[in-house]
């Protein structure tokens, strides 16, 4: 992890979060790391939707069990508002279907919150300079939203018609690179395997999640078009 | 409702016999009022005359003068008595004959040039005609001697010249076997519209009927046939059909017989009195077939006297048209017979079409008894035969029957589907509910299945770990523990076994790399190295959650003992497809450690039972340096393993 440290401005971060200690442990974090800044703490979702009338910030780490209502509804209209903005959400597990659909919001990665602190700090670090961290499963998932042959019959046709009217597909090396995540390799074992540098795979990841998000929002329409409420 | 329904019904079935025979009657009443409205003179008296003859002779051009003079005085009609058995020799040369003549004074009739006819209702003589007006020849038969038509009425055109007028006299001249035939009914002269009425009724009644019904019955009797002809297993069709081709042959001699024949008098004559065996027998037949029991007996009795008649009356051997009276005799002993067991039988088994068929064949019996009694001349001549009216009853009467079966036919059908379709959605519906139940029951099981496997594995990892922190805690010997390392392990098996709830759908190259993600950070906090080595691994079917489980703890534990024991400095791992087994091992360049150490039994026990649980195995290979693990897993569905259900 060898992404250099901003030279000049430190980072803006926000965190909306509800739990105090992972606020506290959040601060911590950052505390120790001088080219990040703590620009903000939202503890509920109105608190948030009030820090994004101001002035965006550089990464901003969503919760998704807020109080008073969804995180995936905060990172939409922070991705709306703030589109510069680095999303992150913040999870235990990991788990995919909250990954995947805070992607599919806007969000471009995930903060392990039992991870060391200083891990913390540098997984902003990595995301804000174009990394996105990813996990087998999440691979898998990916890959299989982007396969029309390994959905339903009835979502065929729709994903047939969406595929024309330009929703992204992922690139053979795209592909390639989340095959190998499957599989268990990490980014530089890839990196060596495809041939590429580290960077690129990041940047790689970062790409599938971007057309991850257009295809659920393209699918969101086509949807609604197919349901007759467009 | 049902019962309304069921009046209503039974309203509609009576109607349309009502108006069969309201239609009947009026056509009878049509028919007595034109007959009584229709004029000429009627002829009644005759002079007879009877000469003896051998074989048959030409008639005279020129009736004889003294038929006028001699004879005697008959009136007319006039049926002499028949011999019931008249002669041995049947050849025509030979055969013992008689020529009967009968001369008829003609009432004075206007002199006005019109046309007049003779109108003869019934002649009968096995034998020839020849009719003679002033004594000049005006019409004779030309085609047969014994089947000439005599059932048809004559209507005899008189010859109209320039110079003619009306006859005074009428001769006619029968010649006839001796004792048989030689009857003549009264005659009628007049214009044709005076005879015309007369005449066309009993021609239609006597012989445009029956021709017509016969036919028709066998039109219908050919499609039966083809019926038959798909559907072998229903002999009914072929009964209706072999009835309907007897039936026919029965009632030729009505409508045939005016003309030459195309088959001899003989072989004519055995068909027409024969052919009523034959009706007798399909007409059993097909009645058993409609009540449903067979009476091979009677059948056999029926086939016996029939046969015998019709072998004994071909042509060469007994003369049937001579013999029709001992024949006809007999048939109707043995039609009653099979008439009378009919109607029991249909009483017997309630079947309502064999009922009404042998009801009719006990009236055509009867009726036979009638035309018996008329083909002897015991009534008058002139009379009609009864039977050739039941024969066009019974045409109808088998038309109904077949329509009954059509129509019922048609109604089972559409009931079958009806029925089908219920029958098919309830079936549906059952194993639907069953499908739903055992859903259920699945569901149930799993869950418990799950939940044993979560309580099972928490109770050994989770728990057990958590409860030796609380008691070093509770003893204040939380400064020997590493609390951090403790937690960061329970969140490690929490995660894992949050993972193992995920399906990976048959992929253990997904499994691996899930359990890589997870320890990866431990390992590099621990400065070990990581070589993956994720070779090609086909689908293991069997690869549920509660295999992925144990498959994560063996290796979790495996790479725990490393980091404990060994202190290695690089992990391989490699995954490689031998034979039918996938194989994982697990290699550290560490101090290698003695498996049988009291301190690893309990760790080494799990790993073994797990591995044994999903019909795998584990090993330590030899290895040069460090210790090599391997985890051995079939590629098809274990033999030991439990199913997951």
């Amino acid at each position: 992890m060898n992404i250099e440290a901003a030279p000049q401005a430190p980072l803006k971060v926000a965190l909306v979060e509800d739990d105090a200690a992972f606020q506290e442990a959040f601060r911590t974090a950052l505390a120790g790391a001088p080219d990040m800044a703590m620009v903000g703490v939202a503890a509920t979702a109105a608190e948030a939707r009030a820090m994004l009338s101001e002035p965006p910030v550089d990464v901003l780490v969503v919760d998704l069990g807020l109080p008073d209502g969804s995180g995936i509804d905060v990172i939409k209209e922070a991705h709306a508002r703030w589109p510069g903005c680095a999303i992150m959400v913040a999870t235990t597990f990991a788990d995919e279907r909250h990954v995947i659909s805070s992607i599919e919001a806007g969000a471009s990665g995930y903060l392990l919150k039992d991870s060391p602190l200083p891990t913390i700090a540098q997984d902003i670090r990595v995301l804000h300079a174009g990394g996105s961290p990813i996990s087998p499963r999440i691979a898998r998932q990916v890959l299989m939203r982007f396969r029309p042959d390994e959905k339903p019959v009835e979502q065929v046709e729709a994903a047939e018609a969406a595929e024309k009217s330009g929703v992204p597909s992922l690139s053979e090396r795209e592909k390639e690179t989340l095959q190998l995540i499957t599989r268990g390799f990490s980014f530089e074992e890839i990196a060596e395997l495809m041939g590429v540098s580290r960077n690129t795979v990041l940047t790689f990841v970062r790409r599938i999640y971007a057309k991850l998000e257009v295809r659920s929002k393209t699918e969101a329409v086509f949807e609604a078009r197919a349901y007759g409420l467009l | 409702m049902a019962s309304s329904r069921a009046a209503g019904l039974t309203q509609r079935q009576w109607f349309p016999w009502v108006a069969w025979v309201l239609a009947g009657l009026v056509a009878l009443g049509v028919a007595f009022v034109i007959e009584s409205r229709s004029g000429g003179v009627r002829i009644t008296s005759a002079r007879m005359t009877v000469i003896d003859t051998v074989g048959y002779q030409q008639p005279p051009a020129v009736s004889p003068a003294t038929l006028h003079a001699g004879g005697k005085v008959v009136t007319m009609p006039h049926a002499p008595a028949p011999v019931w058995a008249p002669t041995a020799d049947a050849s025509p040369q030979r055969i013992a004959t008689r020529v009967t003549w009968y001369a008829l004074t003609v009432p004075p009739l206007p002199d006005d040039g019109r046309q007049l006819y003779l109108y003869v209702p019934r002649w009968k003589s096995d034998g020839t005609l020849a009719i003679y007006a002033d004594g000049q020849l005006v019409r004779q038969s030309h085609a047969n001697l014994q089947w000439n038509g005599s059932n048809e009425p004559l209507l005899v055109t008189l010859p109209r010249t320039n110079a003619s007028h009306p006859p005074r006299t009428l001769d006619v001249r029968l010649q006839h076997v001796r004792g048989i035939g030689g009857a003549f009914s009264s005659v009628w002269i007049g214009t044709y519209r005076q005879l015309a009425p007369r005449y066309t009724i009993r021609e239609i009644l006597q012989v445009q009927l029956t021709s017509f019904s016969s036919f028709a019955f066998l039109a219908t009797g050919v499609f039966a046939f083809f019926v038959w002809l798909s559907r072998r297993d229903e002999p009914i069709y072929l009964l209706y059909f072999l009835t309907s081709a007897v039936v026919f042959l029965r009632m030729l001699h009505t409508f045939v017989g005016m003309h030459p024949l195309i088959i001899s008098d003989a072989w004519f004559g055995w068909i027409t009195v024969i052919s009523p065996y034959w009706m007798i027998i399909v007409l059993h037949l097909f009645v058993a077939e409609l009540h449903g029991k067979r009476q091979p007996l009677l059948t056999g009795a029926a086939v016996l006297v029939g046969g015998f008649w019709t072998i004994a009356t071909l042509p060469g051997l007994l003369d049937p048209t001579l013999l029709s009276a001992p024949v006809y005799s007999n048939l109707l002993v043995l039609g009653l017979i099979i008439a009378g067991n009919g109607v029991r039988q249909s009483i017997r088994f309630r079947s309502r079409d064999a009922m009404l068929l042998s009801v009719w064949c006990l009236i055509t019996v009867v009726s036979g008894i009638y035309d018996l009694a008329l083909q002897q001349n015991l009534i008058s001549i002139e009379s009609v035969f009864v039977s050739n009216f039941t024969g066009v009853g019974f045409t109808l009467l088998f038309w109904y029957i077949m329509f009954g079966r059509y129509i019922e036919a048609l109604e089972a059908a559409t009931r079958a589907k009806a029925d089908l379709a219920q029958r098919l959605a309830q079936r549906e519906a059952e194993l639907a509910a069953s499908y739903e139940k055992l859903r259920e029951i699945e569901r149930r099981e799993l869950l418990h299945q799950e939940r044993q496997r979560l309580m099972q594995d928490m109770h050994d990892g989770l728990g057990s770990t958590l409860v030796t922190a609380l008691r070093a805690f509770e003893g204040d010997r939380a400064a020997d523990l590493d609390a951090v390392g403790i937690l960061r392990g329970c969140i490690d098996d929490l995660k894992l076994t949050i993972d193992s709830m995920e399906p990976v759908e048959t992929d253990l190259l997904l499994l691996l790399a899930t359990l890589r993600f997870r320890l990866q950070p431990r390992l590099e906090a621990a400065g070990v190295k990581l070589v993956w080595d994720a070779g090609e691994a086909p689908p293991l079917q069997w690869l549920d959650q509660r295999h992925a489980l144990h498959i994560l703890r063996i290796l979790q534990e495996a790479f725990a003992n490393i980091l404990k024991h060994a202190g290695a400095r690089e992990i391989t791992v490699s995954v490689r497809a031998e034979d039918d087994h996938v194989v994982v091992r697990v290699q550290d360049d560490g101090r290698g450690f003695d498996h049988a150490s009291p301190s690893r039994g309990r760790g080494l026990t799990n790993q073994r039972s797990r591995a044994e649980a999903i019909g795998g195995a584990i090993v330590w290979e030899p290895s040069d340096r460090g210790s090599r693990l391997a985890l051995i897993l079939p590629v098809s569905k274990p033999r030991g393993a439990r199913s997951n259900l």
